[in-house]
């Protein structure tokens, strides 16, 4: 996974070398970041497995929590709504994790739908590129006895900030663009 | 009825077989079948109103051969549609999208175009009392890209506040020409009684409804609790108006759909943007 982070970012760094500016993201290099952008939600995706998880310790839970918040920028929330509550509730990011950690179920599954949907780049007024990446997740949490308690399928949609950056590499200044993830959106859906 | 939803169904799937990580039909289970029909985000919406992207959810270009294809949109529109909704007429949506594949003059949407508003129903503790009110927005450019702005508030509580009087009442609510003379002495009468107030105002005025939710929300009189979902109002396509929500139900017609389509002349046009931007 580091792996491929790397290899991403330096395709970044190699294609941000050309002449473009920041108004215009080609096909390409959207792509390019889409790769980058959607590596960091798998990246939350696998957190969130390892967070939820009972057999997960508490003090590696904790850490991941943070690893997970890194992902974010300063400040994003959690918006949650169900189809009994509408209304949505916000949580900043780690309060959400951790709710998500403390969860009173004696086994918790967490499973990812094999649909990722990614949205076009729009810029916004500081010129910082703003998209979304629309994921599904299967919660499912159960007794003591083993039975199913409770269930549901929930719709994310996160936000993704992508920003042209530069950065001094051997005495040259090179491009590359930062991917971060924002504020999500979470709703329960009725798949069934 | 049932027969009619299964091969739309169908359809569906032949049309959205592979989602976007190479991953064959046979991989997917019942739910993620349609999830993956679901159109998920309202910018998948635009995409595939003017065919902007692949069975696999990529997206096409200009200069790709498939770009805004004719048969590639008169794939996707019907399904655009909420199929379970019996205010649509089947007859308008035939027209329409004959209308936006017109081989001669295609009708599409355009994201940063203007004329589509969003509707966001969104609760306030108004001198705490829980109200509900409508903020209406639309997307606007600024310096190097795009915001969302509200444009308008629809609440109650103040649309009672505005132009409710009796009509003879009304017909005696004015200044009269010579009171200059009188160093406006008589400016008394008109804040006397509060349900008359803006008959005095000029008569271009009209109450700005943001204007009064934001200096209450400063004041401190109302306080943001929550919103709801959103929908969103499209004048975009000439002679249709047509609202796009979430659909949440099982299913493959399901996500961003077509939930009201309506035939208005351009005057009705005018009017109703008018509602939304005044």
């Amino acid at each position: 996974m580091r792996n491929l982070l790397a290899y991403t970012i330096v395709a970044l760094l190699l294609s941000g070398t050309t002449a473009w500016t920041q108004e215009h993201i080609s096909p390409e290099r959207k792509q390019a970041i889409d790769s980058l952008a959607l590596e960091k939600v798998r990246d939350l995706s696998k957190y969130i497995s390892l967070i939820g998880d009972k057999e997960t310790p508490f003090s590696e839970a904790t850490r991941v929590i943070d690893r997970a918040v890194e992902l974010f920028m300063e400040g994003s929330e959690v918006g949650v709504s169900s189809l009994y509550r509408p209304e949505i509730s916000y949580f900043p990011v780690k309060q959400y994790l951790e709710r998500l950690m403390r969860l009173n179920y004696s086994r918790v599954e967490i499973e990812w739908y094999k649909i990722e949907y990614v949205s076009d780049l729009e810029p916004q007024p500081d010129g910082t590129f703003v998209g979304v990446i629309t994921i599904f997740q299967r919660f499912s949490g159960y007794d003591q006895e083993g039975g199913l308690v409770y269930q549901d399928v929930t719709k994310k949609d996160i936000t993704v900030y992508v920003k042209r950056k530069e950065t001094q590499i051997a005495g040259r200044l090179i491009g590359f663009w930062d991917v971060m993830l924002g504020d999500i959106r979470v709703k329960e859906t009725t798949p069934r | 009825m049932i027969r009619h939803t299964w091969t739309c169904s169908l359809l569906l799937l032949f049309c959205f077989p592979i989602p976007a990580q190479n991953i064959h039909i046979s991989d997917l289970d019942g739910d993620e079948s349609m999830l993956y029909a679901q159109t998920k985000q309202v910018n998948q919406f635009f995409r595939r109103f003017n065919g902007e992207e692949n069975q696999h959810g990529e997206r096409y270009h200009t200069g790709d051969s498939l770009y805004r294809d004719i048969q590639l949109r008169l794939g996707y529109l019907p399904m655009l549609f909420d199929q379970q909704n019996p205010n649509i007429e089947k007859d308008d949506i035939k027209n329409f999208i004959a209308k936006l594949t017109d081989p001669v003059q295609t009708a599409f949407l355009d994201f940063h175009g203007q004329d589509w508003f969003a509707e966001l129903p969104a609760t306030f503790l108004t001198y705490r009392k829980r109200e509900n009110l409508i903020l209406f927005l639309c997307l606007e450019q600024e310096r190097l890209g795009y915001k969302w702005s509200i444009t308008n508030v629809y609440y109650e509580r103040f649309l009672k506040l505005y132009y409710k009087g009796e009509a003879e009442m009304v017909m005696k609510t004015f200044l009269h020409p010579m009171s200059h003379e009188l160093d406006f002495m008589n400016i008394r009468k008109v804040f006397q009684n509060p349900d008359y107030v803006e008959y005095y105002a000029c008569k271009s005025f009209h109450p700005d409804f943001i204007s009064l939710l934001t200096y209450e929300v400063k004041q401190g009189n109302m306080k943001f609790e929550g919103s709801g979902d959103p929908k969103f109002h499209f004048f975009q396509i000439p002679g249709w108006y047509f609202e796009v929500s979430f659909v949440n139900r099982p299913g493959y017609n399901t996500g961003w759909l077509i939930t009201k389509l309506i035939r208005i002349t351009e005057e009705e046009r005018r009017e109703l943007i008018n509602f939304y931007q005044p």
